[in-house]
């Protein structure tokens, strides 16, 4: 009796477990991938971990033969998921497939086009009208219009010429054009986008179309010197697509900043759960990069704080700041509130507090102090006043916090 | 001595005097000079901080016969040896002393003025020092590394009643008093607007080891009154990438074109009522200053003024002042340019805003030692022009908007970014009461 109890009890724990996971994840996503001009041995598995992380999805890669192979095994049940991230160019899906995946969309189903998927398919007709615009693959003025930003309006250009082009990879500022859209809402106009492919020149049917963010492809690294389309969306019957260009993964590459970049990083995660659901649940970060800074996640994604924290009581001179800047960042971003300075406040006295902080760090703790700290630091700090190794950095607070008179 | 003073109002009579606006008119401005009360016939100079900057200043001010170089002063060894050979060989002799401690070379040394060639760290002890012997002081830009500084250096100046000129030297070249005289004048119609392109910021070092300091090196000394840190290779003109010692670029230059958009818009003796933007600062390597700067004022009368890093800005470096009809800009290498030509042409009548006049930024102070009247860059002007830099960086470091009061000259409703107006010092470094 008691053992069937115990089993039974066991049972419901387990069945609890369960329903808590479903209840947390609450989309499915699949990741399409397996050729591609692209890494996308390297890619696939970040974007997974991209969707994964925001605890919304579950997130499943499927990969499809090989170049050249038989791809009629090829057939995965798309009505599985909420949404399909395609980071796939490559050979044509057998038409049993092409179909299913049609009837996917246009009964609802969400679908993510990451950077150079949209280079595949050309003369797939539904597949253009999803993915709004494309590029190479023998696109030209057969395949649709131009689509760009001119002195600050969209224009659908039909002259004639090759689709898909991009100049040198550098940073660039991306610069929102609906600033209502639940994927762009709440971010900052414009910001600054790691190393990246600016894709340029992308033309196609352009139907149901909407740019959310334009990128400046600057003549001066090969552009355009228009402002192209980088981050737009596309209903096709009732399925949402998200369409972003940014992200590129190069073959051979040992570091890929566009994918580490917060805003990559952001939009993707945004965007996948509107083409999934039509809404946006997720908070903007706050370490969110403005036009002036690229802010890179070299783990792909962002710091807690009590990382971030304890980053920093390792940290020397001799290192690298990252940990710093990303404070130093969210002090800034506080905009003089006093609270959330305050909540800052006190994790910077622990770190001063601490036993297993570096010298250094403790230093760099005072420095920041001295301007922003309130009355609830003074205290502690008198309590430093003779410590033989930040007795001027807190001399140096101290008086800064305590103006004489 | 009687051939130097000779060659004095020869030198002086072929170049423009303060407000005197035709040189060419030998014999009058040879006699309202001559007419003027001098404290001596040669004027004894010195210079402390003998770097580059140091030794192209004092070089520039040798080429002039009315002036006795007497002493130098320096914490690197080095610096004060070829700074002392450069002397010395103009001179034929071997007179001129050496010192590795400012308070000593003022203690000992006579004399009428001094040039101050220093890392900004060290600008308002010294600048003050000085005033207080009642020297005059051909000074670097920026005036000092904080605005609580700058003033207290314009108080020491206005109480001692020296004569101060400031780095600034465009002020003493063409294009620009012509390009400022013309915007001042209305030739682009009101000003709305003025763009400033400053130096885009360093390329990271990394973080040297820790290394021995050079045998010739006081390394105590020239930290001074910044915080204490270990020797790792960086003092001599690299000090500008570290935020203990200076801005970067942008408090480098604001002396140069944020000085000039002041001249044009008649601003030397006010500033912005708002300063807001961002800064983007390196995340590796002990250079910590704003490699990217982008901020822009606001000032009481409507107009802005943006200022960034050149490659931010659509002309690069210089200043463009935009007006309701027409824009003009000036930049170094003689560059003066408009939306119309013809603006260029304009001629500036009699009647009209005639900005101070000088061709050469030294003999412009020698100048006024002997005048008593005021500089083309004083003291006040130059503070102006740092300030509008400093309150750029404190903007950059807070994240927020600054308010300003260009008349109190203090920063509204705002205890936090208050408190980077100052910058405390380490003991026993203080001010000198003024």
């Amino acid at each position: 009796m008691k053992k069937n109890i115990l089993i039974i009890s066991l049972l419901v724990s387990v069945l609890a477990i369960f329903s808590n996971c479903k209840e947390q994840r609450a989309y499915k996503a699949l990741i399409i991938t397996g050729q591609n001009n692209h890494n996308w041995q390297a890619s696939s598995p970040v974007l997974k971990q991209l969707l994964d992380q925001t605890k919304l999805f579950t997130t499943d890669i499927t990969e499809t033969p090989a170049p050249g192979k038989d791809m009629s095994t090829f057939n995965p049940e798309f009505a599985k998921y909420d949404v399909v991230v395609l980071d796939y160019t490559g050979d044509a899906w057998p038409e049993k497939t092409k179909t299913a995946f049609v009837d996917y969309v246009k009964n609802g189903g969400g679908v993510v086009v990451y950077h150079a998927a949209d280079n595949a398919f050309t003369d797939w007709k539904e597949y253009n009208e999803m993915i709004g615009l494309g590029g190479w693959g023998g696109r030209t003025e057969k395949d649709g219009p131009y689509v760009y930003f001119k002195d600050g309006k969209q224009v659908s250009d039909s002259t004639p010429g090759n689709g898909g082009s991009h100049g040198a990879r550098h940073e660039f500022k991306v610069q929102l054009r609906n600033t209502e859209h639940p994927i762009t809402k709440g971010l900052p106009s414009k910001w600054l986008h790691a190393e990246d492919e600016l894709y340029s020149q992308l033309r196609g049917p352009a139907k149901n179309m909407e740019i959310l963010a334009t990128a400046f492809a600057d003549t001066s690294k090969g552009g355009t010197g228009r402002d192209e389309p980088a981050l737009f969306t596309i209903t096709y019957g009732k399925g949402r697509i998200f369409h972003t260009t940014l992200g590129h993964c190069g073959n051979g590459d040992k570091n890929f900043p566009a994918m580490e970049c917060a805003g990559f990083i952001t939009t993707f995660q945004r965007g996948t759960e509107w083409a999934a659901s039509s809404v946006v649940t997720q908070s903007v970060p706050v370490d969110f990069p403005n036009s002036a800074s690229v802010v890179q996640w070299p783990e792909y994604k962002p710091l807690s704080l009590d990382e971030i924290v304890s980053e920093i009581e390792k940290y020397d001179v001799s290192k690298s700041r990252k940990y710093i800047y990303d404070l130093q960042n969210r002090l800034r971003s506080a905009d003089g509130n006093p609270e959330v300075l305050l909540s800052y406040e006190k994790l910077m006295v622990k770190i001063l507090e601490s036993n297993i902080a570096t010298i250094d760090a403790k230093k760099f703790v005072l420095r920041e102090l001295s301007w922003m700290g309130s009355d609830y630091c003074i205290s502690k700090l008198k309590k430093l006043e003779t410590s033989d190794d930040l007795k001027d950095e807190v001399k140096f607070a101290l008086t800064r916090l305590q103006p004489s008179k | 001595m009687n051939s130097s003073r000779r060659e004095f109002l020869k030198r002086s009579a072929s170049t423009a005097v303060g407000a005197i606006i035709l040189p060419q008119i030998i014999p009058s401005s040879a006699l309202g000079l001559n007419g003027m009360t001098a404290p001596s016939d040669r004027i004894v100079m010195g210079s402390i901080g003998l770097g580059s900057q140091g030794t192209s200043n004092m070089k520039n001010f040798l080429k002039f016969k009315q002036v006795q170089w007497v002493a130098v002063c320096d914490v690197d060894k080095k610096h004060n040896q070829s700074a002392k050979a450069i002397v010395d060989k103009t001179y034929e002799n071997t007179d001129c002393r050496a010192y590795g401690d400012f308070r000593e070379f003022l203690e000992k040394e006579k004399l009428d003025a001094v040039c101050l060639s220093l890392p900004d760290h060290w600008h308002s002890i010294i600048s003050v020092s000085c005033a207080n012997k009642k020297l005059d002081i051909y000074g670097e830009k920026p005036l000092a590394r904080s605005i609580r500084e700058g003033q207290a250096i314009s108080a020491a100046a206005h109480k001692n009643n020296i004569i101060w000129q400031t780095g600034s030297w465009q002020r003493s070249v063409e294009n620009f008093h012509r390009g400022a005289q013309l915007v001042r004048n209305g030739r682009i119609g009101k000003v709305t607007h003025v763009e400033v392109g400053l130096p885009d910021g360093n390329r990271s070092i990394g973080t040297p080891a820790v290394m021995p300091v050079p045998a010739e090196l006081d390394w105590e000394f020239w930290l001074g009154p910044a915080l204490k840190v270990p020797y790792r290779g960086v003092s001599h003109w690299n000090w500008r990438w570290i935020q203990d010692y200076s801005g970067g670029q942008l408090t480098d230059w604001a002396g140069h074109h944020i000085d000039i958009a002041h001249w044009g818009l008649g601003f030397d003796e006010t500033g912005p009522i708002s300063v807001e933007g961002e800064g983007v600062f390196p995340r590796e390597g002990i250079y910590n200053v704003a490699v990217e700067y982008d901020f822009t004022c606001a000032y009481k009368d409507g107009t802005t003024m943006r200022v960034a890093n050149a490659s931010r800005q659509k002309y690069g470096m210089g200043t463009v002042w935009y007006g309701d009809k027409g824009w003009l800009r000036v930049n170094r290498g003689d560059v003066i340019e408009a939306s119309d030509p013809n603006i260029l042409k304009e001629k500036i009548s009699e009647n009209e805003i005639q900005l101070y006049k000088s061709t050469d930024h030294f003999l412009n102070f020698l100048e006024c030692i002997k005048s008593r009247k005021p500089t083309i860059t004083p003291v006040d002007t130059a503070l102006r022009s740092i300030s509008v830099g400093l309150l750029g960086e404190i903007a950059m470091l807070t994240g927020q908007k600054i308010q300003w009061d260009p008349e109190k000259q203090e920063i509204v409703d705002n205890a936090m970014a208050s408190r980077l107006l100052s910058r405390p010092y380490r003991q026993p470094w203080t001010i000198p009461t003024i």
